[in-house]
């Protein structure tokens, strides 16, 4: 071998450093990295900085027109409507100087001056974004003195089922015209005239009537657009907001429950960008109303003929006490355990454990079909048909026959006859409102119903226990994406009204398992553990919902 | 112009363009990349089938082009010349921006209104004459400046405005 | 000034293609297109001609085809004709319309070979129904010789020009309003950028130039960008000008000139205006239409009436629509009527300029009726600066309040008099004792 210096390997050329996915903006002198396809309202946002807005929404649009969101850009002689400026690197936004703050106070100003005083009755005060501004950016006197504007004929009008108009407090954002035209689909509502004349309105004859009206009135950041169903009946600042999860089918929207008093006044939607975005239909919003309903206040019992008040555990043992009868004359074949999918994965996994003490392969879950319903995540439509919100996780828990069972189909057709029938959830079925299928389940010796609602079964039944509502309880659902989300208790139950977790629960220790302290958050932790798909899930990392194997998970805060 | 344009009046009847005005809209649809940009010509046809546009037209135009009415709603009420509500066979606009109003406008307008016995935006009782006051129309330079339907009337003085009048009136 | 853009008119028949091209008309187009002239040639003629906007903004219009995009990614070019001609006082494209239709029409086919469009519309107010029909007229005439359809002239270039009526809307003339109008919506203007040459009509590449503008093309290409440079009193403000002069002047009417009349001779010369009605003084003079600050008597002493001669006294040549206002008019009652239609065709889609100009407009009206107060002519400023400079989408407030605020600077004694004395300083609403 030569001893030839071996020339050295020509160097390989440095790896080009990834592209960029962010820009490097300032605010007010403070650099962020942001997402380079972010609104510079949204990128502030991230960078702490509050630019005012009304006519900016996430979802919609951008058409620069209601002029609160006006900065400096270095570089930028006039001032900038932020939301319309196109981020870029280097991007240097003022948001503090005089300029500013003149500009944003002239806004105001503006807006007010034709905005009637009529915050005191108006359902919008306390998250009105026109109220927020005022205090934050405007001037504290009008130099108005001219008569205000009017709109006769165009204020408080119902303008479709759900929705109220009140021009006279409309400050024209273009925010529902936006709604009905880029996410319903429908395009209900238009402009009308011009200039100071300028109103929202809909076609004679063909009203706000989409499947999301409401949101209308959501986006609408004054109270011009508001719901016939919450007008007058509480001040915002009462409300409590719980996050929980909409009852009505199995897209699972996130909602807010709203509540003082426990009384349930009103859902909204929660954001989570991969369910619901900022929308909620109106069929699930309104369910917000029912959710008040009860008939059902104490367990009772028939004896003989008379039926009976009883305490919730009384009951509760009377069902053991059916169920350990026909198990020791009938064998397990003769329980049947019937869940269903408005129960939470809780309370279905606590059902489903009890069938599988007893040793019963009878066991299945009530899931009425509904009309297709459905709502835009940030990306695409999903889209639900049950009327419940977790068909899947009901299966997900076990809730169908096992070998040699039966399921709800043959014990209605009578080819099943169980002795004793435990329906851990008799809300929202159609067949508890069906005679023939009432008929059918009466056919069993011992007919025990968990309820809410007063209906032909419970009045069929043997034992009535009284069930909490969805804002009386906590657990999780697991909607059609496969994404199982959490949902909070707004109030406590009136005793003795309990969840259906806690009726299991006694049921369970009567009939000789479980653990007294055992709450919704160990039933998770036993789901984590035993449930195949659901292994390792932790409640921690349910917030925005977490999708089953494939782990999605975005949360983007309030709009 | 002090007057509102929220409200599209009902005909009280279904409007369908007859044939010809339909074989004019097909032609008009040739010259435009999409159905929507034909909105203002289509209305303008709408305009000279009817007279005026009514909900009831505005649907129809929604149909033809595949809009949705309360886009068509919009657009009418934006433009100030598609008339929301019958007017008179002589639609009366006098100008009373800047230079016409610097020669005399408003008395020329006040002279129409008091001969024909009318408010602005109002129409004689015979349906012959509506007037209204609109912005100014390009006749600067031979102020005061007016038009009744299509034709320019200009410049007007009293004695013009009267023959004119007089004549109209003597038309069947 | 030899005239060009007018040198048709008055003459029999002009509205005929049989007189234009017996007076040479369509050489230009003959010559560009049979001598192998490129669209960048043509571009850059018109460039170096400096042929700035005659709608009302002066910008460049070479520098705008300029901006159009190589590469198009298979979209369409259009040309827009704005002929929604508006702004009070002017009345120019009217004229040019009505009595000499080809030479539009061959500005258009000039253009449009220049930036490669295929489909160009005239946008033309829908109050100038019989400009519409010569319009029309004159297109089938042009399209029967060949001048327009496909294949002009037997070359490659092929074009069809549709004339669009508007509705009555003076924010249509702001170009993404007429943009947004020829969509078939309400002409609300859009959001800049991305400007109408990136994404106009149709999300396509797009070119607005005013009626006065494209016909001076047609002339740039028949006589050169170097004579068109000489006319006028330098090469950022070169051309033949159309000037609409009205108000209280002898002669009111359109009139032909060299960029850079001086506006002394407009209002008093023996060719223009001739003077004075009635002899009376001038107290005012809007050099620009509606949308120009005011000015007074002693400022229109040396005033060029082209763009910059016209910014140097602190307003604008705008559509040159010079309106003169004699000493017996109340500028209060003056300021009053153009507010009135600025609040009238505000398209209200910003809140500065929907909320702003009603506003003004009743303050004014207030005070012109003698219920005014003495802050109130403050405020009328006030609002006046909240309204402009980028506080709205377009320059629509920007213009809504020249009327007020220079008033107001100008003649703040005349707005005292009507706060103190209740009454005008000339003698109760001067304007309507004008009697017809």
């Amino acid at each position: 071998m030569s001893s030839t210096p071996v020339a050295p390997p020509p160097s390989a050329p440095p790896p080009a450093p990834p592209p960029k996915d962010t820009f490097t903006v300032s605010f007010d002198g403070k650099a962020i990295e942001v997402p380079k396809n972010l609104n510079l309202i949204d990128a502030a946002k991230l960078a702490g900085v509050d630019i005012p807005h009304f006519c900016y929404h996430p979802r919609l649009s951008v058409v620069g027109q209601c002029r609160m969101c006006l900065v400096e850009i270095e570089g930028m002689p006039k001032i900038q409507a932020a939301c319309t400026v196109p981020l870029k690197d280097g991007l240097s936004v003022k948001t503090t100087t005089d300029k500013v703050k003149n500009a944003r106070a002239a806004t105001m100003e503006f807006l007010l001056i034709n905005h009637p005083l009529d915050c005191p009755i108006c359902d919008q005060a306390g998250e009105c974004t026109l109220q927020d501004n005022s205090f934050g950016y405007g001037n504290q006197l009008s130099r108005f003195d001219e008569a205000k504007r009017q709109y006769p004929t165009f204020d408080r009008t119902m303008i479709g089922p759900h929705v109220v108009a009140d021009m006279t407090r409309c400050i024209q954002c273009t925010r529902c015209i936006r709604f009905t035209h880029e996410i319903a689909g429908t395009s209900e509502l238009t402009f009308l005239d011009r200039g100071g004349r300028t109103l929202v309105w809909t076609h004679e004859g063909q009203p706000l009537a989409n499947d999301w009206s409401g949101c209308a009135a959501d986006v609408c950041p004054v109270g011009a657009l508001t719901t016939r169903e919450f007008r007058f009946r509480s001040r915002v600042w009462y409300l409590q907001k719980t996050p929980s999860v909409c009852p009505g089918c199995n897209v699972g929207c996130n909602i807010s429950i709203e509540s003082r008093d426990d009384v349930v006044y009103r859902f909204l939607p929660r954001l989570n960008p991969t369910v619901n975005d900022y929308w909620l239909c109106d069929y699930g919003r309104f369910l917000s109303e029912p959710l008040n309903d009860r008939d059902v206040h104490k367990a009772t019992v028939r004896e003989g003929s008379a039926v009976r008040e009883a305490t919730v555990p009384a009951a509760v043992d009377r069902i053991a006490r059916e169920i350990r009868s026909s198990l020791e004359g009938k064998g397990p074949g003769a329980v049947f355990f019937l869940g269903s999918a408005h129960l939470s994965n809780e309370e279905n996994f606590l059902l489903r454990k009890i069938a599988d003490h007893v040793g019963s392969p009878n066991r299945d879950a009530i899931v009425d079909k509904s009309r297709p319903r459905k709502v835009k995540s940030k990306t695409v439509w999903v889209e639900g048909d049950d009327a419940g919100a977790n068909h899947q996780g009901a299966k997900d828990m076990g809730l169908s026959p096992g070998a040699g069972g039966h399921g709800l189909d043959a014990v209605i057709a009578g080819k099943a006859s169980p002795e004793v029938i435990l329906i851990a959830d008799a809300a929202f079925s159609a067949i508890a409102d069906d005679p023939e299928k009432v008929a059918a389940l009466r056919r069993a010796r011992f007919l025990a119903v968990a309820a809410r609602n007063a209906n032909a079964l419970t009045r069929a039944a043997d034992v009535v226990l009284p069930a909490a509502s969805l804002a009386e309880k906590e657990g999780t659902f697991t909607n059609v994406q496969g994404r199982v989300q959490k949902f909070d208790r707004a109030f406590l139950p009136k005793p003795p009204i309990r969840a259906a977790w806690e009726h299991l629960l006694l049921l369970a220790l009567a009939l000789g398992f479980g653990d007294r302290s055992w709450t919704p958050h160990d039933l998770l932790r036993q789901i984590a553990a035993e449930v195949p798909d659901y292994a390792g899930i932790k409640e921690e990392e349910l917030e925005g919902g977490r999708l089953l194997k494939k782990g999605d998970f975005a949360w983007a805060g309030r709009p | 112009m002090s007057h509102t344009r929220y409200r599209v009046m009902e005909a009280g009847e279904a409007r369908r363009f007859p044939p010809e005005a339909m074989a004019r809209i097909e032609k008009i649809l040739t010259r435009y990349p999409t159905k929507q940009a034909a909105l203002l010509p289509v209305l303008w046809v709408a305009q000279e089938t009817w007279g005026w546009i009514s909900k009831e037209a505005g649907e129809e135009v929604a149909r033809v082009l595949d809009l949705p009415p309360s886009h068509v709603d919009g657009v009418l009420t934006f433009y100030t010349m598609y008339n929301l509500r019958p007017v008179g066979k002589h639609l009366l606009q006098v100008c009373t921006s800047i230079s016409c109003h610097l020669n005399g406008a408003e008395s020329l307008l006040e002279r129409c209104g008091k001969r024909l016995g009318i408010g602005l935006e109002e129409t004689t009782a015979d349906g012959k004459f509506t007037l209204v006051e609109v912005e100014c129309i390009a006749g600067c330079d031979r102020a005061p400046s007016m038009m009744v339907n299509d034709q320019y009337f200009e410049p007007m003085d009293a004695g013009k405005l009267d023959a004119l009048l007089d004549r109209l009136s003597r038309e069947a | 000034m030899e005239k060009v853009l007018t040198a048709r008119i008055g003459k029999k028949d002009s509205r005929s293609i049989d007189t234009y091209l017996a007076d040479g008309g369509y050489t230009g187009v003959k010559r560009v297109l049979t001598s192998g002239m490129t669209p960048e040639q043509v571009i850059e003629e018109v460039k170096k001609a400096n042929v700035r906007g005659r709608g009302g903004a002066g910008f460049s219009a070479g520098v705008k085809w300029g901006f159009l995009p190589k590469d198009t990614k298979g979209k369409p070019i259009y040309l827009f004709c704005n002929a929604d001609e508006s702004e009070p006082g002017t009345f120019k494209d009217r004229l040019l319309m009505e009595n000499d239709p080809h030479q539009l029409i061959e500005g258009m086919i000039l253009a449009s070979y220049a930036i490669r469009c295929r489909n160009a519309y005239i946008y033309i107010r829908g109050e100038f129904y019989d400009g519409a029909r010569i319009l029309e007229r004159a297109i089938g005439e042009a399209y029967a010789k060949g001048y327009l359809g496909e294949k002009i002239l037997g070359s490659r270039f092929s074009l069809d020009i549709t004339v669009h009526r508007g509705a009555g809307a003076y924010i249509c003339g702001e170009e993404t309003g007429l943009i947004e109008s020829i969509e078939g919506k309400r002409g609300q203007p859009r959001i800049k950028p991305p400007f109408p040459a990136v994404s106009g009509a149709f999300a396509a590449p797009t070119i607005v130039n005013n009626v006065e503008t494209l016909c001076c093309v047609k002339h740039v290409i028949d006589r050169g960008a170097e004579w068109f440079l000489k006319i006028g009193r330098n090469e950022k403000n070169a051309g033949p000008k159309l000037f609409c002069i009205s108000g209280h002047v002898n002669r009111p009417g359109v009139y032909e000139a060299a960029m850079g009349l001086p506006l002394k001779d407009l209002i008093f010369g023996a060719e223009y205006a001739q003077g004075m009605k009635g002899g009376k003084k001038i107290k005012a003079v809007i050099p620009g239409g509606a949308s120009a600050p005011m000015l007074t008597a002693a400022e229109i002493d040396d005033c060029p009436l082209d763009f910059d001669g016209v910014a140097a006294k602190g307003s604008m040549l705008g559509s040159a629509a010079i309106v003169v206002i004699n000493e017996d008019a109340c500028i209060v009652d003056v300021a009053k009527n153009l507010s009135k239609f600025f609040s009238h065709e505000s398209c209200g889609q910003c809140t500065p300029c929907r909320e702003g100009t009603p506003w003004l407009y009743k303050v004014l009206t207030r005070i012109e009726a003698g219920q005014g107060r003495m802050e109130d002519i403050d405020l009328l400023a006030r609002i006046c600066n909240q309204m402009a400079n980028g506080m709205t989408i377009c320059v629509f407030a920007d213009a809504a309040i020249a009327p007020p605020l220079s008033s107001v600077t100008k003649f703040r004694a005349e707005y005292e008099h009507h706060v103190t004395q209740k009454r005008c300083l000339v003698g109760a609403r001067a304007a309507e004792l004008v009697t017809v």
